[in-house]
């Protein structure tokens, strides 16, 4: 997701559709077979869908010693432009929360890009690939909260895969699903500079930060309440519980070399997601994971609405075809 | 971008015979209901037995009084552990499907 990316780069730097169908019906956002797939909070989706997530909001004591607490708003919404084919867009704001300098900055962080192409579905299995190419457009976002001058080029690989083709003696597991992905960040600078005023002199000088390539990711592993109850066994629990996915998100990021004293970051997210018709609710903790990623524990939530089911037949369809 | 009514997809929300459950004498059919309108073109049901072999039923069919339920009638099943896969399309086009198992007791 855009606000867990930015959070990161910033501490690292009808009918009538039914006529035209060849296979009679489109299963869109988060199906494969007889599992669906919650949108995860922290780490990206592997499907291509019209959906929204709006908004994302976190809230962390990333340091402290000066304190600071970062609070991030975002939202991204994604079009598919073909049944494979997706485009999403997303935009974050960031209030830092710090005695200064600068004294509690507020920002955008970078315009985010993604185009994606879902290569692989396989109901059977409950199998679900994408590719795709995280674009962190340079110079839209403010320096005072992180963003980076200059773009970031990110090639990722998504995947779903869910647990139902287990065997009914392992009933128990089927409705565990595991999302994940990999990916690569280059920048197309390696290194920033910035003013910085000695405050006993009242000299100016300039301070250069490296930014080095890494590697970003993440996997997600879920419990499906609503599988368990449609496809192994109904115990008779109140819809609300057998809408809910417990999961844990784990999201790392680490630098390419330690040249410039860049070390892992990470965090373990674990929380719910309530899964409805049309949306969904997620809210999760965030756990630092190593010695670099801070030692606060942090929250993140979102609503994320499903477009093709809010709007099936205008722009919750492929732009292309069906 | 109007929002057309609450059209989605169609989630299975009861099921008879239960999902993952056992009945004491052979059911007479198959009865989902799900959280959406459905197509009767686009949805069916297939029955096997736990080892997947064919059972020969009819077509399942939308129940005229209640569109959001699929019904397959069924010859008498014998004792044993039975397999219901299913697949619907919502009136709004969206395609959803399962499977789970019963049991018909002694």
């Amino acid at each position: 997701m855009f606000a867990a990316n930015s959070h990161l780069g910033a501490r690292l730097a009808i009918a009538t559709a039914l006529t035209i169908l060849p296979t009679a019906g489109t299963f869109a956002h988060g199906f494969a077979g007889s599992r669906f797939f919650p949108a995860t909070i922290v780490i990206d989706d592997p499907f291509v869908a019209d959906e929204l997530s709006l908004p994302t909001i976190s809230n962390q004591k990333t340091e402290t010693d000066p304190s600071v607490v970062q609070t991030d708003i975002s939202g991204e919404l994604s079009k598919r432009i073909t049944s494979e084919f997706g485009l999403s867009i997303g935009y974050g704001w960031t209030h830092l929360d710090q005695a200064g300098p600068p004294h509690n900055p507020n920002g955008f962080q970078n315009l985010e890009i993604t185009p994606k192409y879902q290569f692989l579905l396989n109901g059977p299995h409950e199998a679900v690939a994408s590719v795709g190419v995280i674009t962190e457009v340079g110079n839209t976002g403010a320096r005072r909260v992180g963003a980076l001058p200059f773009a970031t080029y990110s090639p990722t690989f998504y995947f779903g895969k869910g647990a139902g083709d287990l065997p009914e003696a392992l009933n128990w597991a089927r409705p565990f699903a595991l999302t994940g992905t990999i990916g690569y960040s280059i920048t197309s600078s390696k290194k920033t500079t910035s003013p910085v005023i000695d405050p006993d002199t009242g000299m100016v000088s300039l301070a250069v930060d490296h930014v080095s390539s890494t590697i970003n990711y993440g996997f997600a592993v879920e419990y499906s309440n609503f599988y368990l109850r449609a496809n192994v066994h109904d115990f008779g629990l109140p819809e609300w519980v057998n809408r809910l996915t417990p999961l844990v998100e784990f999201n790392f990021v680490t630098p390419v070399t330690d040249r410039y004293g860049e070390k892992t970051v990470g965090t373990i997210n674990p929380g719910i997601i309530w899964s409805g018709q049309s949306m969904q609710f997620g809210i999760e903790a965030i756990i630092p994971t190593t010695k670099a990623s801070g030692k606060n524990i942090g929250i993140i939530a979102q609503l994320h609405f499903y477009l093709d089911d809010i709007f099936p037949n205008t722009i919750g369809r492929p732009l292309l075809g069906y | 971008m109007t929002p057309t009514a609450a059209l989605s997809h169609a989630f299975l929300g009861e099921a008879v015979p239960l999902v993952g459950g056992t009945v004491p004498a052979p059911p007479k059919e198959i009865r989902l209901t799900f959280t959406e309108a459905i197509e009767p073109s686009f949805s069916g049901i297939d029955l096997t037995t736990g080892d997947g072999g064919a059972i020969a039923t009819g077509p399942a069919v939308v129940d005229p009084g209640n569109d959001r339920q699929l019904v397959l009638a069924l010859p008498t099943l014998a004792p044993g552990r039975y397999r219901v896969r299913w697949h619907v399309v919502s009136v709004d086009t969206h395609r959803t499907e399962g499977e789970y198992s019963f049991t018909v007791g002694p």
